[in-house]
């Protein structure tokens, strides 16, 4: 039964790390961006949420929408004036730049947040279900949904409405997409925009989860990147699978080696992946 | 620049800063041993990331293992100084031609992230390790002499300086170089690319390695946490590339202004300094993608223009 339960908690922890890869993996497939400042983006809507919640008394889950917009906002405005200038160039700068981000944002929170642990605790936050002898946390459970929710609505966008088309075909060929009509300057924000919202969303459900600190971001950018890699770049739904592979993952060695091996086998997953598999499709949105 | 000038700055700053110490100011030696190993690290991520482009971020691991390896010689063992600093140089140059081999099979953002993966592997293994002292770390003996400390540091980023220096003249560094610009091309060629970009890393593996078996013995303490730091890879990264690289000079200048930048800034206004340090390297990637090396050509190429040219080359 332990191991049921071990495996729930995984695949549950999974979805919300699926959702933290999406918006990783939507930003790299399409811009070619590695956005190092990705888990700061996470951060920021978890404290969007929690001061939603806090100082206006919005519903948590109700507030998620809220952060996923105002991050919107942030990532358009961000890849519309700053990252464009810089897009063009070689990989190596853009990590450099989105690294530079990650500091002066986190140090920003630091500063307009404190540095105390944050929870966003409502008053359903320890209900659970339990079945078969298997404990099921509620709130784990609508983050898995809303994760699957949100890859679902990531998967039609992409493959479903004209917005998306152009955002795949910017991707494929800016050069062409641009003889067609697409202005690559306004679907790279929209981009940018989108996988900040996403980053929002996972910010919220994992502030319900976990405690907020302004410098989670770190750690949740090494995670995104894992999940990204594990689920490759091409399909949502996918990316979801790779984040419910390392949850999974990682609750099974907490239980049977300690939980100072969760890093060894994350990681090293990470690894074996890459040279197992390292010619995945890359840039196929 | 010409290779006779490359050679006659190294010199004559080599022999300035080794008067450094002659001034007595405790301060500045400290500073100093800060500074040069960590130019030290930029310098050697610079042999392999500068010259073939393959960005590491695994360079760390090779940092910590030479902090380890000269700690647990000496405290564990009680070996001599220089004989852990050997072992550790050597675990580190073992490492990196085993982990080589099919690590730097990958490309770009792949080798990238799989370096990143193995330096937040090799730090959850080392705390996990009793004989090193797990999670608590390992208490070197004290010794007081920082003028030591900055004279090794100094001889180490000037072996480092001329290795690189040798590399952007030799045959060797063309082919790392062939291999930077289109690797099939270069692989098709002749280059041995594999041998190339493994002899690349066993040679930044030994540089990295033996700064953090200097530091580990200077500053006495340690821990996984601060040998394997990632955060130490990313400024070697910051550093070189600041500074230019793939250059002979760039990256140890890069890494001497921005150490100084972040120091005078947490000194003046400390609270704030991270925050403007963060500024400096976006506004510097914006206007100077290439790295500070270029701007002297640059400027005689565009006048002026320069920094705008930057942004309309690079921008959507």
């Amino acid at each position: 039964m332990l191991l049921a339960q071990i495996l729930v908690n995984g695949i549950l922890l999974g979805g919300l790390y699926g959702l933290m890869g999406l918006g990783m993996a939507l930003v790299w497939g399409v811009l070619n961006i590695v956005n190092l400042a990705h888990g700061s983006f996470i951060m920021l809507g978890g404290y969007a949420v929690f001061y939603l919640f806090t100082l206006a008394g919005i519903d948590p889950l109700a507030a998620l929408p809220i952060a996923m917009a105002m991050l919107f906002v942030f990532g358009w405005l961000l890849q519309r004036f700053v990252l464009n200038l810089i897009v063009r160039s070689e990989l190596l700068n853009t990590l450099l730049i989105t690294f530079g981000l990650d500091v002066v944002i986190t140090y920003l929170a630091q500063y307009l947040f404190t540095a105390d642990f944050r929870t966003i605790n409502p008053s359903y936050a320890g209900a659970n279900i339990t079945a078969a002898g298997v404990t099921v946390p509620l709130l784990l459970l609508a983050a898995f949904l809303i994760a699957l929710l949100l890859a679902g609505a990531l998967w039609l966008l992409l493959n479903r409405l004209p917005l998306g088309r152009a955002i795949r075909a910017t991707a494929q060929n800016l050069v062409a997409a641009r003889l067609y009509g697409v202005d690559p300057r306004s679907v790279y924000a929209l981009t940018f925009g989108l996988g900040a919202a996403l980053a929002a969303a996972a910010g919220g459900l994992y502030g319900i989860t976990a405690h907020l600190t302004p410098y989670i971001g770190v750690t949740l950018t090494a995670k995104s990147f894992v999940i990204a890699i594990i689920g490759g770049l091409d399909n949502p739904f996918h990316i979801v699978l790779g984040g419910i592979v390392l949850g999974v993952a990682e609750s099974l060695t907490a239980l049977y080696l300690g939980p100072t091996y969760t890093d060894v086998i994350s990681f090293g997953l990470l690894v074996v992946v890459l040279v197992v598999r390292p010619r995945r499709a890359l840039r196929a949105a | 620049m010409r290779p006779w000038l490359t050679l006659a700055i190294i010199a004559v700053a080599a022999v300035l800063l080794a008067l450094l110490p002659l001034t007595g100011d405790a301060v500045w030696i400290q500073f100093g041993i800060n500074a040069l190993l960590l130019a030290t690290c930029a310098q050697a991520w610079n042999i392999l990331g500068g010259f073939t482009g393959y960005v590491s971020f695994g360079n760390s691991v090779f940092y910590g293992l030479g902090t380890y390896g000269t700690a647990a010689a000496m405290t564990q063992l009680g070996w001599l100084f220089p004989v852990g600093l050997a072992l550790g140089a050597g675990a580190a140059m073992v490492l990196a031609l085993l982990l080589g081999i099919p690590i730097l099979r990958l490309r770009g953002p792949y080798f990238a992230i799989a370096t990143l993966g193995l330096s937040a592997a090799m730090a959850a293994v080392v705390s996990n390790i009793d004989a090193v002292g797990a999670n608590i770390g390992l208490i070197l003996p004290l010794t007081r002499a920082d003028g030591m400390f900055y004279e090794l540091a100094l001889a180490l980023l000037l072996a480092c300086t001329l290795t690189v220096a040798w590399l952007a003249r030799s045959r060797f560094g063309s082919g790392l170089v062939a291999i930077r610009e289109d690797e099939d091309a270069a692989a098709s060629m002749g280059v041995d690319t594999t041998r190339y970009k493994v002899i690349a890393l066993v040679l930044s593996a030994l540089f990295t390695a033996i700064a953090g078996g200097i530091h580990a013995y200077w500053i006495t303490f340690i821990n996984p946490a601060s040998a394997f730091d990632p955060t130490l890879n990313v400024q070697m990264v910051i550093f070189a590339v600041f500074g230019g690289p793939g250059t002979v000079l760039g990256p140890v200048v890069g890494a001497f202004i921005l150490s100084a930048i972040y120091e005078v800034l947490a000194s003046w206004i400390s609270t704030a300094a991270a925050f403007l340090f963060g500024l400096v390297i976006v506004l510097a990637v914006i206007f100077t993608p290439r790295g500070l090396a270029d701007i002297f050509g640059g400027v005689r190429r565009h006048g002026a223009a320069y920094l705008l040219q930057n942004i309309r080359e690079n921008r959507l």
